[in-house]
């Protein structure tokens, strides 16, 4: 009760303010909306690379990623009894095209995945079935890649994410958290194709590349002259955001890893310490997508055109 | 047809008639307003007032939330009235998200007001609403419907709201709106709100 009475205060408090925070996404049972993003993407990553790199295990993190997304989707959601019904509107919804990319990924993943992994299955690695599920995978890795940074783009009430780069952005760290991933697995000792030093080398092109867009978005936000993008910014990097951005963001998903890849230059890097890598990289990419849904904040209903002397 | 509102913001008094009276009209519960009324002061002593908008939703004709929404939960009715079906909403609030004018409400909070638990009131006037959906004004449809004013609009004691069609030019929403130089809120969204304001 205290709890809801505090909610409830808070709200009030809110709706009196002129940039008001969204709580939605992020807070309470919110925190399972930004988990479900950040996991659901990890695994479109995740999939690329393990089709590109030949990883059986690449393939099968994929797929338990994929489904731990979608259990943190309707984790979040209020009546999830009726999840079913987001199919509905895939002309216009984003979060609709996103519900039928991860049910196509995760039907196509399980047809592919089961002859590879089971042997006595009843369809064989080069049946159609295993294709049409190769097929159906990719289509629903590539909806999943862009659907997120889509849906915040589509927000038109909070400036902050209503930029066309946070697509991209959303689609570089996917990339980034399925080299993370690959590398996990190879530090566990799985198998593939691309060498430690290969992925290492491309967890460090994408990087830049986030470090980039990032930048570039921040710089857009700043200079778009709406104060609610401002606001966020500010949350960001100085105001209630700053700690998880510095922290989480910044220390662990750069530094840390940065730090190991330097040290690997010189001596090659124990598996520990690749393990190490990709996990602060990954919990990295997640501070950031939490930072970012985080500060996202109203437009202010009150504009010049509203009442003025 | 599309209906929409015209809120004159010279009459408002910032007076809350028309939060409370839709607050009795819908029996929303804590922490959903379909109305609302935003204060601010503005200029520096001895030359100083005080401003009232009032808010609710602007029934937009191009409503993103409609768009946003996966279940066509929102949708849009043929005198342009957008509502939500609560038996479709997922409380996925992607909707919240997407309207600009920050006038849709999720319901997970208390269903009462007092600690002692639902008045009779509460309960009978609550009893229509489904929780952990979101929840938004629907220009009281079911009194449109009955050749009735919104319940903001009838209770209003200065007469600074008016109600009718957008589409006919001769109705009075119409002829203020020309006469006076009405507005909408953030008409750079590029939604084409129905509700207009009135300059001060």
């Amino acid at each position: 009760m205290q709890a809801t009475r505090a909610k409830y205060d808070q709200l009030i408090q809110d709706l009196g303010r002129d940039l008001r925070p969204q709580r939605e996404w992020g807070e309470g049972r919110g925190i399972f909306m930004v988990i479900g993003h950040f996991v659901v993407g990890v695994a479109s990553g995740t999939w690329l690379f393990a089709l590109l790199f030949d990883s059986r295990a690449g393939l099968a993190l994929a797929f338990a990623l994929a489904g731990l997304g979608g259990i943190a989707h309707l984790a979040y959601l209020g009546r999830p009894e009726r999840f079913w019904k987001m199919v509905v509107h895939v002309r216009t919804s984003w979060i609709s095209r996103g519900f039928v990319g991860l049910s196509l990924f995760l039907a196509g993943a399980l047809l592919y995945l089961v002859p590879l992994f089971v042997p006595a299955a009843p369809w064989g690695t080069g049946s159609v079935a295993a294709g049409v599920g190769h097929a159906m995978a990719i289509v629903g890795m590539l909806v999943l890649m862009g659907y997120m940074g889509f849906v915040y783009t589509a927000s038109k009430a909070i400036p902050f994410w209503n930029s066309p780069l946070h697509p991209a952005l959303y689609i570089v760290y996917a990339l980034r958290g399925g080299i993370a991933a690959l590398l996990l697995t190879v530090a566990l000792g799985a198998r593939s194709s691309a060498s430690v030093g290969e992925l290492l080398l491309l967890w460090a092109g994408v990087t830049a590349v986030v470090i980039v867009f990032f930048l570039l978005e921040i710089h857009g936000a700043m200079t778009s002259g709406n104060a609610a993008a401002r606001r966020s910014v500010h949350d960001l990097f100085a105001g209630r955001l700053a700690i998880y951005f510095y922290v989480g963001t910044l220390a662990l998903g750069l530094i840390v890893p940065a730090w190991l890849m330097w040290a690997g230059l010189s001596d090659p890097l124990s598996l520990s310490a690749i393990a190490a890598l990709a996990l602060a990289s990954a919990l990295g990419d997640f501070f950031m997508k939490y930072s970012i849904i985080r500060a996202g904040v109203y437009l202010p209903v009150w504009t010049r055109l509203a009442p003025q002397r | 047809m599309r209906r929409g509102m015209v809120i004159d913001l010279k009459r408002c008094i910032g007076c809350y008639a028309c939060q409370l009276s839709c607050k009795a009209e819908h029996g929303t519960p804590p922490g959903v307003f379909y109305a609302r009324v935003l204060k601010k002061e503005e200029g520096q002593y001895p030359s100083v007032r005080q401003l009232f908008l009032p808010v609710l939703c602007n029934h937009c004709e191009e409503p993103p939330c409609v768009d946003a929404c996966p279940t066509g939960a929102s949708f849009k009715c043929e005198d342009g009235i957008v509502d939500i079906d609560p038996e479709k909403c997922v409380g996925c609030r992607a909707c919240m998200m997407a309207c600009p004018y920050s006038n849709r409400y999720y319901n997970d909070g208390p269903q009462h007001y007092f600690a002692q638990g639902a008045t009779v009131y509460e309960q009978v006037r609550g009893a229509r609403h489904q929780t952990d959906v979101v929840m938004k004004c629907n220009f009281c449809r079911d009194r449109v419907r009955a050749g009735r004013d919104p319940a903001c609009v009838e209770n209003c004691p200065t007469v600074a709201r008016h109600f009718g069609d957008l589409d006919d030019p001769t109705s009075e929403v119409s002829r203020l709106i020309k006469e006076r130089s009405g507005f909408p809120l953030h008409p750079e969204a590029g939604t084409k709100p129905s509700v207009y304001y009135l300059p001060p």
